[in-house]
């Protein structure tokens, strides 16, 4: 009698602790991985292309089974490229959705706002697109940044300009926000070292639709060359409108340049502009070319820079997942900051700052609508 | 001096744009005294819908721009039927909500619908620049001020030399008065409503031809409306010209000689000058409301 107790107890034991291990387990059928960006608002657009590449990495990681022996659930969430709202959407992330690691959130300004509350979870955050230098310079250990800043890319291609392109004198026109701003100070400071000069810095704001004002005082500066830093709308236009300006100026850019949407806005304006980009779908390595293949075949597009950046993000950060062997905070920040990931364009480490560097950026030229490789340097990690 | 002459004309081209995107604000503004928060959003579909029947529906230009304006000219019909009716004569608030609520859920279906990409809408003949001594302009931008000119003197004539516009001038001024005279007032209204969203759509087409058509464009276009109706006195015709010219020719020179990065302040600059100094607005027709 008193063995069948114990047997029974044992039974029961054996039976409560299986029920004990597999219970989380069923709770948490799938690493959630959260996501914000902007899905409204003036940035959608290039918010909608992240996700779009970000869901792509997903469903790859996915079809091979997954990290940690488990799936990789997505949960997407619309911060508009608003502080406040992207705030709301890490709240509900990690309070509801419970992810265990954030992504997002593309405009430096709402970045900004969710970095505190990252380390306020302790939970590790990724971007794959905010440039603002100063966001790496705030000491947030929780922060990763799997994207270039204006400095690096300035860094990484003011030589080319000044040298190959020889260009004397360049003027800088900018969209009137931060990353504008601070792409034109970047160019400018470091053009203005290899001794190239400033005719003319202007800047214009989001959705302005007619440039010919702003044209016609760059005409009149004759500049060898145009540096803009400008999105998809904004560049398009003004670029049509230098044509029909007769602007006769090299032109180089910083911003989704060289994507097909921009060529197609664009049309025959397009001929001949130089644009500075982390990625380019036209890169010809073996891994670029499949990364193309698959997001074609998906989206039927070509990926351009945002599509790049969340495939790239989202693979990092599934990687460090895997790579800390659980979904613990502590693990996943440190396996980060061993990153070592072979991205389609080259491949990302991160400083102890977390910026990271050593992924390939570009200049390429638009001919015949589509955008060649001139050069293409890696960017080094900042001092 | 060559270069005061270029940005003179890039001034008065964007005036007569801007003129050309307040028109259907000038009417159903100025003229019903609807507060119409959905005027970018009535814009906006004309660039959209453009988009689409020349794009999808192979169109050319010009019958692209006949079947926005039966299509949005419809669908406003049926949004004052259906929703502006309801509020009407219960003052401006509940109409200043609907608005706001129609603009939003105009843009939220448009990006529903086709997403946040720029679109571009086919152009009615091929652009290149023409040189006027020191002026470049292109043909495209000479096309479309000649037929922002013809449209709003069109609208003026509809206004003011049909009888269509007279039933429209007698309901506005009283509404009681004009329906015991035997004018189906709820017609004049729908039928004022639907031509401001024609003229809005029109000119949101033929702008997207020049720069380019998206779902979010509205706002800033509802915004620059406003400050042409204010400046020009509401309602009137003549004033929303002198209206758009002032405020392009303004923007331009301001762009021109001091910095392009804050273009936008002048508009507003200039609004509260005439709220100041002027407040029926430059050209006012004020006398005409009881």
């Amino acid at each position: 009698m008193y063995r069948y107790v114990l047997g029974c107890a044992l039974a029961a034991g054996v039976a409560a602790s299986g029920i004990a291990a597999s219970g989380p387990a069923n709770a948490q059928d799938s690493v959630k991985i959260g996501l914000v960006e902007p899905l409204t608002g003036s940035v959608a657009y290039n918010g909608k292309s992240v996700v779009e590449g970000a869901k792509l990495a997903v469903e790859q990681i996915n079809a091979k089974g997954g990290v940690l022996g488990k799936p990789v659930e997505l949960v997407i969430e619309d911060g508009q490229c608003a502080p406040a709202n992207s705030v709301n959407a890490v709240e509900k992330l990690v309070q509801k959705d419970k992810v265990a690691v954030l992504v997002g959130a593309f405009c430096s300004s709402a970045t900004a706002a969710i970095m505190p509350v990252a380390a306020k979870y302790k939970i590790p955050l990724v971007t794959g697109v905010s440039s603002s230098a100063a966001l790496t310079e705030q000491n947030n250990p929780w922060f990763f940044r799997a994207a270039e800043t204006d400095a690096l890319m300035a860094k990484a291609f003011a030589k080319i300009l000044a040298n190959d392109l020889k260009l004397k004198s360049v003027a800088y026109v900018g969209v009137n926000d931060d990353w504008g701003r601070g792409g034109v100070e970047e160019f400018s400071r470091d053009l203005s070292a290899l001794g190239v000069k400033t005719a003319l810095t202007e800047y214009f704001d989001h959705g302005s639709t007619d440039f010919f004002t702003l044209l016609t005082k760059l005409r009149a500066a004759k500049p060898d060359g145009i540096f803009v830093a400008a999105e998809t709308q904004d560049g398009s236009i003004l670029v049509k409108q230098l044509q029909e300006m007769g602007v006769q100026s090299k032109v180089f850019g910083v911003g989704s340049w060289a994507t097909a949407d921009f060529i197609n806005l664009t049309g025959d304006a397009a001929e001949g502009i130089y644009a500075a980009v982390p990625y380019v779908s036209s890169v010809d390595t073996p891994r670029n070319q499949d990364f193309v293949k698959a997001y074609e075949a998906k989206y039927k597009v070509k990926p351009g820079k945002y599509g790049a950046a969340g495939y790239n993000a989202l693979n990092i950060t599934a990687q460090a997942i895997a790579q800390a062997g659980s979904t613990d905070a502590e693990a996943i920040r440190t396996a980060l900051g061993k990153t070592d990931y072979k991205a389609p364009n080259g491949e990302y480490r991160f400083t102890a700052k977390g910026q990271a560097y050593g992924f390939d950026a570009v200049l390429v030229r638009i001919e015949g609508g589509t955008p060649k490789v001139v050069a293409s340097s890696p960017v080094e990690a900042p001092q | 001096m060559d270069l005061f002459l270029q940005f003179l004309t890039n001034g008065l081209v964007v005036g007569v744009f801007y003129a050309l995107s307040a028109l259907g604000l000038t009417l159903i503004f100025g003229l019903m005294r609807v507060v119409n928060f959905a005027h970018g959003e009535f814009y906006m579909l004309g660039g959209v819908v453009g988009w689409f029947v020349t794009t999808y529906l192979g169109l050319d230009f010009f019958s692209g721009l006949v079947l926005v304006a039966l299509a949005i000219g419809s669908f406003g019909w049926l949004v004052d039927r259906f929703l502006i009716e309801r509020v009407r004569g219960q003052g401006e608030e509940p109409g200043i909500l609907l608005t706001i609520g129609l603009s939003i859920f105009l843009v939220n279906i448009t990006l529903l619908a086709i997403g946040p990409a720029p679109l571009k809408v086919a152009r009615a003949i091929t652009e290149g620049p023409i040189f006027l001594g020191p002026v470049t302009i292109t043909k495209m931008r000479l096309l479309a001020m000649v037929i922002g000119i013809a449209l709003i003197v069109g609208a003026h004539a509809i206004i003011h030399r049909t009888r269509l516009g007279s039933a429209m001038r007698a309901t506005f001024q009283d509404p009681m008065a004009a329906s015991l005279a035997g004018i189906r007032t709820k017609q004049v209204y729908a039928a004022t409503f639907a031509l401001g969203c024609t003229l809005s759509a029109l000119s949101g087409m033929l702008l997207a031809s020049i720069y380019s058509a998206q779902a979010s464009v509205g706002g800033l276009v509802s915004l620059k409306s406003f400050v042409v109706v204010i400046l020009g006195g509401m309602g009137s015709f003549p004033g929303a010209i002198a209206g758009g010219l002032l405020l392009g020719v303004a923007e331009a020179l301001w762009g021109g000689y001091v910095a392009t990065g804050m273009v936008d302040i002048i508009g507003f600059l200039l609004v509260i000058l005439i709220l100041v100094l002027r407040p029926q607005g430059l050209f006012s027709i004020r006398a005409e409301r009881a």
